[in-house]
């Protein structure tokens, strides 16, 4: 079923490649839509013709791809999902990779599969992301995190999706962390090699926020270490929970991790992004606000009436993407709760929709005394 | 830290470093209480009954129409024949059929601890520690305190006349403290629990375990209602009378009442086979969902429990063989299948249809952690044989649609009543 060439094309509209190839903030947000929504039902239409389990979903909501007349009709998918679907919209032949979440919290890895034009979709929209925060020149690209993050070997993780997504900007890569008996520390060659050679460098680097804080930030402060580049920028995202568990607030994140790289907060930049939709990464502006870029799109559902939630009201974020051919990624309902900030007003500039993450989603436990009808065990 | 809001009478809130005082302000006014008949007691919680229903700041409230129906003189009554067989046994030495004297002694200090998922029932334990003349130490959630205060509030305003001689509401009041206290606390806890002469536990598996296990007197008795599951169950020529679609709406009301957070609420819908498919059953549910006032129908829930029930709606969206009924809110989810089971609750009004061929295919999944099974079946003989063996195998309560949340006793197998009290002897010379 899957056509050759581009096919999502609509008249007066633009082709998924040229939306991938314009500047990532440059379109109002209500142009966008009109862009993004004919894509959106054509690639919707091959999903449920490659899909058992999407035409199941599809037929007993009663959804009409054709009648449908907004993003926020399109249907969702609840991001669990892949943990226990295959949500495969192409012919199994034409995948060439299947990306597997850790699976920390529920033990479970989701399924991506991919197939090459969704693999190379992904790449240019995350480099097209990357080139409004960081411009086009490659630079050195500091991973605060261990070598071993990046192995083949690793289960795909949103530390090394980190890595390996962010890396194609990379001329160099440098890992701060070492690895050893499963125990984080740091990699004094390489920071002492980073810090006699690479000082007037332009430099980007990438971590886990809660890695970031609680290993190199505590060690680095012990050792009294601190860097000067010419140009740095920090990209750094997750775990924010365990953050708040630390009464660490972002900007004092920014505030302390600025001084370690000798540099100002606004380069120490969160975004938020998740295996099930690589290639898209939200990342904060200057004014903390994240940002949706073309490609893609952010709905906020109220958790009760999963309608679009106005302006300032928190609720689910769901991601939109027209990057996949081979998994369902055109809508993605996650578990987490954000609040929608604006429209095409942010004073950064960037045109689109721009939110703020607000937390993961509590795990519902039963409450009361309605329990499980399982007995005990003697 | 413990918060004491009621204590002898005065509804002050204080914080106090233990229960000593608390405990022994109960146990010195809980003698006033023993003293007075139990006609009376019944007829002070019957005009409370009547005072609740009339004060309109709390006569709107989920389940306060309830407890006055509930503390109906009639119904009182009948409870404690129930749970006494005669209820002289409450006020004095009666003979018994061994020819002995025999008299209910209250057990004394009642600590109760009250879960979070029901406004009313703390206010259920403590009339029922009332009706055995028993003191109360209760420990509440903080979020139901000021409906219980509110009720409690109107006893002292109460007086009645029972043989000449007048009885107030202000000595069953005197006999009750109302404490808030961090249940993590195992200091605080385990302080409470010593100060009991009976404790009654409602809660979740984790709470009551953790309860149970804290220390308490040699002498103590432990009354635990953990917890449960419920379920219901249609046969055939139930489903195709003429009452069906009607209990269609009792059991909607049965699943949305406490948004499934009950031991009482129903998690799945058992249907025989009959001439009408399991789609066209669910579609008369959904019109009974749809039904329900907008106070059951739409009610806050988590987000996490949000989560849980878009990510069920979707695995039976996805599937082969199963499907799912619900509006595009998060108002009420009806989950189809064919596995003959009984399925993990997820709450805030989802529930699960499964056709059977017969209704003896539940029997084996029933065990001692089934409460109530709402049953339609129409036929007697049919209906005696299924419960017997249901209630065998651990089935508490075999009930109607529309009556699974009503609060009769026995509850959870126990006779709450006779549980309260110690059955003393006095032989004759």
């Amino acid at each position: 079923m899957m056509p050759n060439s581009d096919p999502f094309q609509e008249q007066a509209g633009l082709t998924r490649d040229e939306m991938i190839a314009l500047p990532p903030y440059s379109q109002e947000d209500r142009h966008k839509n009109e862009l993004l929504l004919p894509i959106i039902r054509e690639q919707l239409k091959i999903a449920r013709c490659n899909n058992q389990q999407i035409d199941n979903y599809f037929s007993r909501l009663g959804v009409d791809i054709d009648a449908i007349q907004r993003l926020e009709d399109v249907p969702y998918m609840p991001v669990q999902m892949f943990k226990y679907f295959d949500l495969r919209t192409c012919p199994e032949h034409e995948i060439v990779k299947i990306l597997q979440s850790s699976g920390t919290t529920s033990g479970t890895p989701s399924r991506i599969p991919l197939d090459k034009a969704t693999a190379l979709n992904q790449m240019k929209a995350l480099k097209s992301i990357l080139s409004d925060y960081l411009g086009e020149k490659r630079k050195i690209f500091l991973v605060i995190d261990h070598e071993g993050i990046n192995s083949p070997e690793m289960a795909f993780s949103a530390r090394t999706a980190g890595v390996r997504g962010l890396s194609i900007y990379a001329k160099k890569i440098l890992y701060l962390l070492k690895e050893e008996d499963g125990k984080l520390s740091l990699n004094m060659p390489v920071i002492q090699e980073i810090l006699e050679n690479y000082s007037h460098e332009e430099v980007y680097a990438f971590g886990f926020t809660y890695i970031i804080w609680t290993i190199f930030y505590e060690q680095i402060k012990n050792e009294g270490i601190r860097f000067s580049f010419d140009d740095f920028t920090l990209f750094h995202g997750g775990g924010w929970k365990k953050m708040q568990e630390l009464a660490v607030s972002k900007e004092m994140f920014s505030d302390k991790i600025a001084e370690v790289f000798h540099t100002q907060p606004a380069n120490i930049l969160d975004f938020y992004g998740m295996a099930e939709q690589t290639g898209i990464i939200f990342v904060d502006c200057e004014f903390g606000n994240k940002h949706v870029p073309t490609f893609s799109q952010v709905i906020i559902r109220d958790p009760l009436t999963l309608e679009p939630c106005e302006i300032g009201k928190t609720g689910f974020i769901e991601v939109m993407s027209i990057l996949a051919d081979s998994y369902y990624d055109q809508a993605i309902l996650t578990e987490d709760l954000g609040v929608l900030v604006g429209v095409d007003d942010c004073p950064c500039g960037r045109k689109g929709r721009y939110f703020r993450f607000v937390s993961r989603v509590e795990k519902a436990e039963p409450r009361g005394c309605g329990d499980t009808f399982r007995e005990s065990s003697r | 830290m413990i918060t004491c809001h009621l204590m002898g009478g005065k509804f002050e809130t204080q914080v106090c470093q233990d229960f000593d005082e608390i405990s022994r302000s109960v146990d010195a006014h809980r003698e006033a209480l023993a003293e007075i008949p139990l006609d009376a007691i019944i007829k002070v919680l019957d005009a409370l009954g009547k005072r609740v229903l009339n004060n309109p700041e709390i006569n709107t409230l989920p389940g306060v129409s309830y407890i006055s129906l509930w503390l109906r003189r009639e119904n009182l009554d009948r409870v404690c024949r129930v749970n006494y067989s005669d209820k002289r046994y409450l006020d004095g030495f009666c003979k018994n059929e061994m020819n002995v004297l025999m008299m209910a002694q209250p057990r004394g200090v009642v600590c109760h601890w009250i879960a979070a998922n029901m406004p009313t029932l703390g206010f259920f334990s403590i009339v029922q520690a009332l009706l055995s003349k028993n003191g109360s130490m209760v420990k509440m959630p903080e979020e139901y305190l000021p409906l219980i205060l509110s009720i409690l509030r109107e006893l002292p305003e109460i007086s009645v006349d029972y043989e000449g001689v007048t009885y107030s509401g202000k000595s069953l009041l005197d006999a009750i403290a109302i404490v808030t206290f961090e249940g993590k606390s195992v200091g605080v806890s385990e302080k409470f629990s010593l100060a009991a002469d009976c404790r009654i536990i409602f809660g979740g598996s984790e709470a009551v375990r953790a309860i149970s296990r804290l220390p308490c007197r040699d002498h103590c008795e432990t009354i635990i209602f953990g917890p449960k599951y419920s379920f219901a169950v249609f046969d055939r020529g139930y489903i195709e009378s003429d009452g069906f679609k009607r209990a269609l709406d009792q059991l909607a009301k049965d699943v949305a009442i406490f948004n499934q957070m009950a031991c009482s609420s129903p998690h799945v819908m058992f249907v025989e086979k009959s001439l009408y498919s399991t789609e066209a059953i669910a579609s008369w549910l959904r019109d009974a969902f749809e039904r329900l006032p907008d106070a059951l129908r739409n009610q806050e829930i988590s987000s996490g429990l949000s989560a849980k029930i878009i990510n069920a709606r979707a695995r039976y969206l996805l599937s082969d063989g199963k499907n799912c009924i619900a509006p595009r809110d998060l108002g009420w989810t009806i989950l189809i299948d064919q596995d003959v089971c009984l399925e993990e609750p997820i709450q805030g009004k989802c529930i699960f249809i499964k056709e059977i061929t017969s209704v003896d295919e539940v029997i084996p999944l029933v065990n001692h952690k089934i409460q109530a099974i709402s049953i339609g079946i129409l036929d007697q003989v049919k209906r005696e044989a299924f419960a017997r063996q249901v209630t065998y195998r651990g089935a508490d309560r075999i009930v109607t649609p529309g009556t699974i949340h009503d609060f009769t006793l026995p509850w959870d197998g126990i006779m709450t009543l006779s549980r309260l009290v110690r059955w003393v002897i006095l032989r004759s010379n």
